[in-house]
């Protein structure tokens, strides 16, 4: 009977691509949604890792002020060594800042760190390292080199296109003074700009990232440094290392312990995962409900066919195989095409999806990342499992109020047409 | 009733069939009591609305009487449990239909080898058997064809050879030549005919030519049985074309 379920199949081709294109579509929902949920998890341990595990280091009493060199707000310079040495602590990573004035608006930073450390933005940090629109991000090659990569906004101002980039120098004047900022007595230097760098915020773009040592090199400093950012193997393990950190560097420096990315790892994640549960869960009844039509507009055409099997000597049980077995072929049908629809536009539509649906749900300051979100639509083995099983399953339930109906077939329906 | 080979193959004992329709009963069958033996055409005939198809339907346990007794081939149709239904019906009789009720993407020969599938025969027994049956109804040339391909005679031999094909003792051919023309016609009586030499073929009909061919005609009206003389062609060719038996 199996047989003579996968042959009924394509009786009526029209209506087998009509059946898939409507099984196909739910499915095609559920691979969506799964892959923003996918998507969401990996964004959510990026962020876990970078920022939930990272804690920053400032020099005592500066909290809320910008550590530049030039002030005394600065940590000592053993603070980094000591630091990596603490259990738990897989990178140290130190910033030096320094503020430059521009008219309009007024001054841009500076920033001095290992070339392949994570470029932070001021004030809007958390996520790091921000998109090179143009050239190439710093490789540790470029330590020590005059090189630098620059924001959007602060290379508009400096008038370096992205054409320039590679060819563009800019000019680093420590002389110039401001209000606010300390002039300091060292000659100009002109560094090779290698990438524009966008962040989608506008202090954010206002930045240039040149290597420490070059830093160091054009302001004249000492190995102190404005800021220190430790990240921790585990977030377990940050209460742990925040506390000896206290110990160890307390004395010099605060200790910055990240709440809000906890905060907003949690809420995010049970967010997406409870959107994304309704809305697989939406697309499986959608499923049933095309099956369960599907099969019962079956059993009621084909009642005269089903009464002469039973009348030559078919069970019960032997048509219900037949008839479960072509829902579930018509099923994995639909399931194919629905995975064929994710491969070529599920990129696309789920990008859309997850702004649309589950953007607003979103801190507002992390709707850019829907930008970065890397929505995978590859076929996996795992992801044929799912739409099989969910095929599979899809199939008897859908089926099995046209099942019983064909059950209660007497074999008289063979000659209630003649 | 226990040993078929050694009674009738066929008894019906008061066998009546009622049901209601927009709150009138209708008696279908009223009381029938009537004796089939092993081998030979039985032909049933009378107006329609007569019960004639209702009785064979009740013979072939497609429906259940609403009372009395009805025994086929050792079996007590009417006590039948569902599953001990089916196995009768794979055993025990083959059904021909005025429409042939072929499965339709099915080929010629797999519509045959359906109910040995059913049967639990093994796949290339099954295949040998459907094609030497075909081949024995003179459609070897259309064993791959689909119903869809096959003239109405064509079908209709098809059904026959499904039918056969698990050997039952009883076949039962509701109205067979109803929807064919005259010539397909006549080949579907010899090939009923031949059928018969073997086993019993019981055939309700409208048509006067194949109810000339049975060893006995059964006339019913009203849901009743009744008398008739045996008909011409029966007398000509010597045989007995007898009126329904009571049981004894």
């Amino acid at each position: 009977m199996i047989r003579l379920g996968l042959r009924n199949v394509p009786r009526n081709k029209a209506r087998l691509m009509l059946i898939a294109f409507l099984i196909g579509i739910p499915v095609f929902l559920l691979l969506s949604l799964r892959s923003v949920d996918e998507a969401v998890e990996r964004q959510t341990t990026v962020l876990t890792r970078d920022v939930n595990t990272v804690l920053q280091l400032r020099a005592k009493g500066s909290m809320g002020h910008v550590n530049m060199i030039g002030q005394d707000r600065l940590l000592p310079a053993d603070v980094p060594e000591k630091v990596a040495r603490i259990e738990n602590v897989v990178q140290v990573e130190s910033y030096l800042l320094a503020m430059a004035p521009i008219t309009p608006p007024n001054f841009v930073m500076h920033v001095g760190l290992a070339p392949s450390a994570v470029k932070r933005l001021e004030s809007h940090g958390e996520a790091g390292n921000p998109r090179i629109i143009a050239g190439r991000d710093l490789t540790p090659e470029d330590a020590g080199q005059d090189v630098a990569i620059i924001g959007k906004g602060y290379a508009a101002w400096a008038a370096i296109e992205p054409k320039d980039v590679g060819k563009a120098t800019l000019a680093i004047d420590p002389s110039r003074t401001h209000p606010a900022i300390y002039g300091m007595n060292r000659p100009q230097r002109n560094l090779r700009i290698v990438g524009i760098y966008a962040s989608g915020y506008v202090f954010g773009d206002l930045q240039l990232f040149v290597p420490i040592d070059t830093f160091r090199s054009i302001y004249g400093t000492d190995r102190r440094v404005s800021w220190v950012f430790v990240r921790v193997d585990s977030v377990d393990n940050v209460a742990t290392v925040a506390q000896r950190l206290h110990d160890t560097v307390g004395g010099v420096a605060d200790i910055l312990v990240p709440k809000q990315a906890a905060v907003f790892t949690a809420t995010t994640s049970r967010t997406v995962l409870r959107l994304t549960f309704l809305g697989g869960l939406l697309a499986i009844v959608l499923m049933i409900i095309v099956v369960f039509f599907v099969v019962l507009m079956q059993v009621r055409e084909r009642a005269r066919e089903i009464g002469t099997l039973k009348a030559i000597g078919a069970s019960n049980g032997g048509v219900v195989v037949q008839f479960l077995t072509e829902a579930v072929a018509l099923a994995l049908l639909g399931g194919a095409f629905g995975l064929v629809v994710f491969r070529f536009l599920g990129d696309a539509v789920t990008r859309h999806l997850f702004a649309l649906g589950i953007g607003p749900f979103l801190p507002s300051h992390y709707r850019p990342l829907f930008a970065s979100l890397s929505v995978g639509s590859e076929i996996s083995a795992s992801v044929l499992l799912i739409v099989m099983s969910v095929a599979v399953v899809a199939a008897i339930i859908g089926s099995s109020y046209g099942v019983w109906q064909l059950i209660k077939i007497s074999p008289l329906e063979a000659v209630k047409h003649e | 009733m226990n040993d078929g080979s050694m009674l009738p193959l066929i008894e019906l004992r008061a066998v009546s069939k009622s049901y209601r329709k927009g709150g009138e009963r209708i008696d279908a069958i009223a009381g029938i009591d009537l004796v089939v033996e092993e081998r030979g055409m039985v032909a049933i005939v009378g107006p329609s609305g007569s019960g004639k198809s209702t009785l064979m339907h009740l013979v072939g346990a497609m429906d259940r009487p609403t009372s009395g007794e009805i025994g086929v081939g050792g079996h007590m149709v009417n006590r039948l449990s569902p599953r001990e239904l089916t196995q009768f019906r794979r055993r025990t009789v083959g059904f021909v239909f005025q429409m042939f009720n072929l499965v339709p993407n099915l080929t010629a020969l797999e519509n045959v080898a359906l109910p040995m599938e059913f049967n639990g025969v093994a796949r290339a027994e099954r295949a040998d058997r459907a094609s030497s049956l075909l081949g024995q109804f003179g459609l070897g040339q259309r064993l791959r064809h689909l119903p869809r391909e096959l003239s109405g005679g064509e079908m209709q031999r098809v059904a026959i050879a499904r039918a056969v094909a698990n050997a039952p003792r009883l076949i039962l051919a509701d109205e067979p030549t109803g929807n064919l023309d005259s010539r397909s016609g006549q080949m579907i009586y010899e090939l009923l005919q031949q059928i018969s030499r073997e086993r019993t073929v019981m055939v309700v009909t409208h048509a006067q030519d194949l109810a000339n061919l049975a060893n006995r005609v059964i006339h019913i009206r009203d849901g009743r049985l009744q008398d008739r003389p045996p008909s011409v062609a029966a007398l000509r060719r010597g045989q007995e074309s007898a009126p329904a038996q009571p049981s004894s």
